[in-house]
């Protein structure tokens, strides 16, 4: 891993980063990533969820000061501190969510940075000024119109308008098209084009690798926070891609002991909804885990949702137990046994300031009270030295703020406060992420064993190779749609990772067209902080 | 489940002393020492000071206040605020009296002014819990409209002549010396640390005013629980206006006006936060008794009203202040030791 990348072409690189790594709390989110954009060219940067695009774009644009390595520009080492600092050095970035000033109209978002002209606006210069740089972009808007109004591709233009306008040099684009629709993406390309032709640097940031195969000159492959390869698009294909993409080791996994299937749970038929995700078919064992892969944005947390009743569905049929259910509340869910741990343990899974035994026993408060309502402490106490045992969760008292644990035994407080419900079907969203090896073992084990007792569980999961190696069956989605299901010995790496990219059919973003990222949707970032 | 090997042993049973230096710490522990300062000061000041007869009058200055922040500690702990209790006390009691103007049976009357209170709360709650409009503009919008209805009801007339049983359950002493409000407000603070700080509910109170969407996503109802808070808020409001008109022996329009403001004194003083989901009833208890003495204690000096109102704001300023400064104190504490550690560590 340690051999750099081909040497730079001879009128020399813009951008270049050597040997960068930066390490979090137990992750190692890049190890000696080496690569470098040329002038003029369109550089796609590929990997899977993790492998550390995120962090690499926020150590460009000075959010992360790299732990080790250099940057350079021009081929001069540059310290880049902040995003300001980045901005002058012509370092900008956008994002698949434009951030636009709503309320203020084109012009003024495209010059939103320039504060250096002086106390008066001068409005006749700005407008023209800004209707230069749309020209340049090939692009036709009225500069006088609020940005309220305008489309998501529209409000990139915008933005990518506003980075013109400090001179930029490179620009970083982290997933631009994911919520575009074809013909939208289109016209972005054309604008990249015009960009690429004016000599600016371009890094593309894409999960669409028919697009990304369109659009790029260049394409490089990171995996665990590695560089794994550079080449030009002309001399790889998809395949070879992929299979960079998904060479992880599948080291120190604890896989699921085959169990026998139990009987049907719940079949769920055609469910939807509406701008989210659609037409959702499987059906949940007891006994099994059923796995969900998907990269960024596929919308497995949503469908989790909608079967806990938080967002509900807007159409389809779930039969649970024999019986057809439509869920349209957390209560209703619990009341049929469904249970959610929520991928967002610190916002939505736990009352930080509040003791574990508190939130151990916050869903099933009710038998906690006696008949005039009052709470039974010793029995709550009880209860969470219960599974402080069982889970061996590591505190120095079961009274003390749940906050202050570490997040692998805050994880384990959350599977005791839904574990203590009983419940038939556990929804598990992504219960590994962020915590510590051993702990990530340990829950393996207590998933293994719950299935074992004949839990139904679902895992969503965007580790692959914790959803291999814990799931009976694999749904990969893609962008709100159910792209197949695998049994355990078909479902490889290559194979989920082929689907979960959409190597067939194309970029259709009609049903997400214009629909901002949801509260509590697959907002996935890809490093745990 | 097979799992590894069981945690360790819990280790929270410190000394008797820790646990007492603990509280004492901790903001009802200061609150606690400021009452004691304010009371020692008042006797030795005042002679007259720890007579009986002081002390029910004490209480008697404030009583209907005092009242309604037992239920505003409920609401501002969920992290939500009430303004329009002020205006529910001038519209229950203008109802009230209207309907006694106009020769309506008068125990009727009270009853109707009940329920008008429970139906502002009942309003106010619907905004809140179901439509989700912050409880800050609702409330705020109604404080205006309810007073609004009280102005409409009685004009600028005082209304009074109410049936001498009714003046004399607000003025006079009915048990052991006691007057009914008082008696009424014991009773109350006893309930309200019960479900506040025992029940499933008063539970529910602090969980949604710490993480709403932690509650939601645990199945916890918090429009449910949101609801009855207003509900309650405007009974219990309702109530004290009524026992109000009673005190007074007559109403006008502008009954209560700005009481609003020393309730949500006395809540926040006693460590209530204003973001929710902390503090607790004892200490809301100690500030309304260290307000109530300190009041007494400067009337009985002799210090004029204006200068007493601009020492309880001081007081909240520095009510706010306080676990800010100990933070930080406590923080440049901990650096410096970290610091001379590291130090020690490189020697």
């Amino acid at each position: 891993m340690t051999q750099s990348p081909p040497r730079s072409p001879r009128d020399g690189p813009i951008f270049e980063l050597r040997g960068v790594s930066k390490s979090f709390p137990g992750v190692q989110a890049l190890s000696d990533v080496s690569f470098f954009l040329n002038p003029g060219e369109v550089h796609a940067l590929i990997g899977e969820n993790g492998a550390g695009k995120s962090t690499l774009i926020k150590i460009m644009t000075g959010i992360y000061a790299p732990d080790q390595g250099e940057i350079l520009l021009d081929g001069q080492p540059v310290q880049i501190r902040n995003s300001m600092e980045a901005q002058t050095l012509g370092i900008a970035a956008i994002y698949q969510e434009p951030m636009v000033f709503p309320d203020l109209n084109v012009a003024e978002n495209i010059f939103i940075s320039h504060a250096d002209r002086g106390p008066v606006v001068r409005w006749g210069r700005m407008y023209k000024d800004a209707r230069e740089i749309l020209d340049r972009l090939d692009v036709k808007l009225d500069v006088r119109q609020p940005a309220r109004g305008l489309t998501l591709a529209a409000q990139q233009a915008v933005e990518i308008a506003k980075a013109i306008s400090l001179d930029v040099r490179v620009l970083i684009m982290d997933e631009p098209t994911a919520s575009l629709s074809a013909h939208e993406v289109a016209q972005l390309f054309r604008i990249v084009n015009n960009l690429r032709n004016q000599g600016v640097a371009i890094l593309f940031i894409g999960h669409r690798l028919e697009e990304v195969f369109q659009i790029a000159d260049r394409v490089t492959v990171l995996r665990d926070g590695r560089w794994i390869s550079s080449a030009p698009r002309a001399d790889v294909t998809t395949e070879q891609v992929i299979r960079e993409m998904v060479g992880r080791q599948i080291d120190d996994f604890f896989a699921k002991t085959e169990t026998n299937r139990g009987e049907l749970l719940a079949s769920v038929r055609g469910l939807t909804r509406d701008g989210v995700f659609s037409d959702m078919n499987f059906d949940v064992y007891k006994g099994e885990v059923l796995g969900f892969a998907g990269l960024v944005g596929a919308r497995r947390t949503d469908v989790g949702l909608a079967l806990f009743g938080i967002n509900p569905a807007t159409s389809g049929e779930i039969v649970y137990e024999d019986k057809s259910v439509n869920i349209q509340s957390p209560e209703q869910a619990m009341r049929l046994g469904i249970a959610y741990v929520t991928e967002d343990r610190r916002q939505l899974g736990l009352v930080l300031p509040m003791s574990v035994v508190v939130n151990v026993t916050l869903p099933t408060l009710p038998r906690y009270l006696n008949r005039l309502g009052l709470v039974k402490r010793s029995q709550e106490a009880a209860t969470a030295r219960t599974y402080q045992e069982k889970l061996s969760i590591r505190t120095p008292s079961l009274n003390g703020e749940v906050g202050k644990l570490s997040g692998g035994n805050q994880q384990k407080v959350v599977l005791s406060k839904w574990l203590n419900m009983e419940p038939k079907l556990l929804i598990l969203d992504e219960p590994t992420r962020g915590i510590d090896v051993r702990t990530k073992a340990e829950v393996h084990h207590i998933i293994n064993d719950l299935a074992a007792q004949g839990l139904a569980i679902i895992l969503i999961s965007s580790d692959l190779p914790e959803v291999l190696a814990m799931s009976d069956r694999v749904i990969v989605m893609r962008e709100g749609r159910q792209m197949g299901i695998f049994p355990r010995d078909e479902a490889t790496q290559e194979t989920i990772m082929t689907t979960a990219m959409g190597q067939v059919g194309t970029a259709n973003g009609a049903g997400l067209n214009g629909q901002p990222a949801t509260e509590g949707g697959s907002a996935d970032s890809e490093v745990p902080l | 489940m097979s799992l590894s090997q069981p945690a360790a042993p819990a280790t929270d049973s410190p000394g008797f002393l820790d646990k007492a230096w603990q509280r004492l710490k901790s903001w009802e522990g200061m609150l606690l020492a400021v009452l004691l300062i304010v009371v020692v000061f008042n006797a030795v000041n005042t002679p007259s000071y720890l007579t009986f007869g002081n002390w029910v009058n004490l209480f008697q200055l404030y009583i209907e206040k005092i009242i309604i922040a037992l239920i505003m500690t409920f609401i501002i702990i969920n992290g939500e605020i009430d303004l329009s209790v002020a205006s529910i006390m001038a519209l229950s009691a203008a109802l009230m009296a209207f309907l006694h103007e106009k020769e309506v049976a008068f125990p009727l009357a009270v009853l109707i002014g009940l329920l008008a209170g429970l139906v502002c709360g009942l309003f106010n709650g619907f905004w809140i819990a179901f439509v989700g409009l912050p409880s800050l503009v609702v409330t705020l919008a109604t404080l205006i409209a309810y007073r609004g209805l009280a102005l409409v009801l009685v004009q600028d007339r005082s209304i009074g002549n109410f049936p001498v049983w009714f003046s004399n359950l607000g003025q006079k002493p009915l048990v052991g010396g006691l007057p009914f409000a008082l008696i009424l407000f014991i009773a109350g603070v006893a309930l309200a640390i019960v479900i506040l700080q025992y029940s499933g509910f008063g539970r529910s109170v602090y969980v949604i005013g710490n993480n709403k969407d932690v509650a939601r996503y645990s199945g916890v109802n918090v429009r449910g629980v949101k609801m009855w808070l207003f509900i309650a808020s405007g009974f219990i409001a309702g109530l004290a206006g009524i026992l109000y008109a009673a005190h007074l022996g007559a109403m006008r329009g502008s009954t209560a006006d700005g009481f609003e403001l020393d309730i949500i004194t006395m809540v926040l003083l006693g460590g209530v936060s204003i973001f929710g989901g902390t503090g607790s009833l004892w200490g809301v208890l100690l500030s309304i008794l260290i307000i109530l003495n300190l009041r007494n204690g400067m009337g009985l000096a002799n210090i004029s009203g204006e200068i007493q109102k601009g020492f309880v704001g001081v007081l909240l300023i520095l009510s706010v202040l306080a676990p800010n400064i100990f933070g930080r104190v406590q923080e440049s504490y901990n650096r410096r030791r970290r610091l001379s550690a590291a130090e020690t560590a490189e020697a």
